[in-house]
């Protein structure tokens, strides 16, 4: 994914589907799919899509870039593959999704009005990187208050409850964060990582 | 032309359905001699099972019938039943076909008197019915059957019955001293009308085929339409026999799938316009909903499909269904994606028939030569081959029975220029 993305100007971008082709992974088979629907109604979160895979590669090959890219299909995708495992077509439905929430989010077409997951997402991935593991308070307080201070409190303060009640069940436990030893190890290994990427 | 010795003019036809017995018959009419080898115990294949073809709802006994007056005038047909073959191999003019000689217990003085089936007691699953109900171990294969004789089931050996149907038989027709045993046959061109069987629609895990009896594919809805069935031609439930009023018709059920058939079987849309048309023809307030992802009724095929598109109980929804399995009533539940509007559904149903497609049985078959076996499993022949075997039917591709006779005579007149002019 080296290319830029085109600029458009217009609603319906016609080269966006060429250039999804080129440049998302999985993207080359994008025009196998014959619009069947076993992907959208596969999907054990759809009903939480505003579009569901099946339509948003239609709406790749209209061209609906704005569309495509902001849409929440890209980030309520929980990887369970079952799209990519039933597609009749071998499409590799899932990672095209992920290809596409990538651009999304470095083209800044994540609104956290309508993407909160992308922040979820955020968090997780802060979290995974500082301890080497995730910290169930921890990733839900930094994604909390991704929305800012006001909208943090009260998000926190309305799942007290839940929070109280996981500790008592012993889902959720008090005290230092859980950590992996020799942690930079995993900081050598993101690094490296981060390296290949940059490479291509 | 007999170089090399001495070559046969013979010509083997392997399968004796719809396709099989017209290239049989086309050769043998004119003036060649023909062996037909089928490994069920009468011939018509899938045709004979069929309730009605599309698209003008006659009966297909007609066109057997009509077939098999052709077959008994003509003594140049040979006809071998329970012959499953196995290989074929070896050139034009001399070709070796190996063949499995399933034992039958009923040699040919036997005059279908039934009185073997009267005194039989062990019931088998009825492989005419798809194993859809019983029938008796000693039994016709069916009322319309060719040759008409009886066949005894292997699962009377050992058993009270044995002796019983031995005793029985007025005419010494019960023979159970046959054994299964290697055959071989000689021909100088080998025509392969080998057919289908429909795809195993248990492979299809999220549609749950095996774990509810009202869960039927396609075929088994022919056997329920017809008279001969195990219903007595009445569309019901198989699970408590009330009758199937709001029916789901799946199509593409393991076609068009990577996973499954990569191809299209060209007939399952058709096939399942005709279902539709038995459910609103026996139910009043019938309720049919057919699930497709583009109905394929190529060319004057579109007319049988706007026929029965006017009726206003049959709705299409363009959806491949994602799962279907027993809800909580035990009634079928049929879940996806509506495409037009991106609506997800849910809805039972009394029935759902999954339209699997063919899949060719020549995969079974050990095939060397001049023919070849693409990457589906249809046989076709070489064209720089010497000509000696053709394929024609569902062994070719997927063909509907007017596409299987007219390839069966195409396959006729190949295989007696291959043989040559006398």
């Amino acid at each position: 994914m080296t290319a830029a993305i085109p600029a458009t100007s217009r609603t319906y971008d016609l080269s966006f589907a060429r250039w999804v082709r080129e440049n998302v992974k999985g993207g080359d088979k994008m025009n196998l799919c014959m619009q069947c629907g076993v992907c959208s109604g596969s999907c054990p979160i759809g009903s939480e899509m505003d579009n569901g895979p099946r339509k948003t590669f239609m709406m790749v090959r209209a061209g609906m870039k704005d569309e495509v890219l902001s849409s929440t299909t890209l980030w309520n995708c929980t990887s369970c593959y079952r799209c990519y495992v039933r597609c009749p077509r071998g499409i590799p439905v899932t990672s095209i999704i992920q290809g596409l929430a990538a651009v999304a989010a470095k083209e800044g077409y994540a609104d956290k009005e309508k993407v909160s997951n992308y922040y979820f997402s955020k968090a997780f991935w802060w979290s995974a990187r500082s301890f080497g593991k995730t910290d169930e308070r921890l990733v839900t307080m930094k994604y909390f208050f991704s929305f800012g201070l006001v909208e943090g409190i009260k998000r926190a303060l309305a799942n007290l409850k839940i929070a109280l009640g996981m500790v008592k069940a012993g889902r959720m436990h008090i005290g230092m964060p859980h950590s992996i030893r020799n942690k930079s190890q995993l900081k050598a290994i993101i690094a490296k990582a981060a390296e290949l990427e940059s490479k291509g | 032309m007999a170089q090399d010795g001495p070559q046969s003019q013979t010509i083997a036809v392997i399968g004796g359905g719809i396709a099989g017995v017209t290239a049989a018959l086309e050769a043998a009419e004119t003036g060649y001699d023909v062996i037909l080898i089928e490994k069920e115990p009468a011939l018509g294949g899938r045709v004979t099972r069929l309730n009605r073809y599309f698209p003008k709802f006659c009966h297909p006994t007609c066109g057997l019938e009509i077939n098999y007056q052709r077959l008994r005038k003509n003594p140049r047909v040979k006809v071998l039943t329970m012959h499953e073959v196995t290989a074929v191999e070896g050139e034009k003019g001399a070709y070796v076909i190996t063949a499995r000689r399933l034992p039958r217990f009923v040699n040919e003085k036997c005059t279908a008197c039934g009185e073997c089936g009267k005194v039989c007691e062990t019931e088998i699953d009825d492989p005419y019915n798809y194993g859809l109900g019983k029938v008796k171990a000693a039994r016709l294969p069916h009322e319309h059957a060719f040759p008409m004789r009886y066949v005894i089931d292997a699962a009377v050996k050992g058993t009270d019955d044995e002796g019983r149907i031995a005793e029985a038989c007025q005419y010494g027709a019960v023979d159970f001293s046959e054994e299964e045993e290697e055959v071989t046959l000689n021909a100088g061109a080998v025509i392969w009308a080998t057919g289908w069987r429909p795809y195993d629609a248990t492979r299809l895990e999220t549609y749950h085929y095996a774990d509810s009896p009202d869960i039927i594919n396609n075929v088994e809805m022919e056997r329920l339409a017809n008279h001969d069935g195990p219903t007595g031609g009445k569309v019901v439930r198989p699970s408590d026999g009330e009758p199937a009023k709001k029916v789901a018709l799946i199509q593409c059920a393991g076609s068009r799938d990577v996973n499954h058939l990569p191809y299209c079987s060209m007939i399952c849309c058709l096939a399942s316009l005709k279902h539709a048309a038995y459910v609103l023809e026996q139910y009043e307030d019938a309720e049919v909903h057919m699930y497709y992802i583009d109905i394929r009724a190529h060319d004057k095929m579109q007319t049988f499909y706007e026929r029965i598109k006017v009726d206003p109980r049959i709705k299409f929804i363009k959806s491949k269904p994602a799962e279907i399995h027993p809800g909580a009533d035990g009634r079928p539940v049929v879940k996806g994606e509506r495409t037009i509007d991106r609506e997800l559904y849910e809805e039972s149903y009394d029935l759902v028939v999954l339209a699997t497609g063919m899949e060719p049985s020549a995969k079974d078959i050990s095939a060397s030569g001049d023919v070849v076996k693409d990457e589906d499993g249809f046989v076709l022949a070489i064209e720089s081959g010497d000509g000696g075997q053709v394929s024609c039917g569902v062994a070719a591709g997927p063909f509907d029975v007017a596409l299987s006779t007219q390839s069966g005579t195409a396959a006729a007149l190949k295989a007696i220029q291959a043989v040559g002019a006398r």
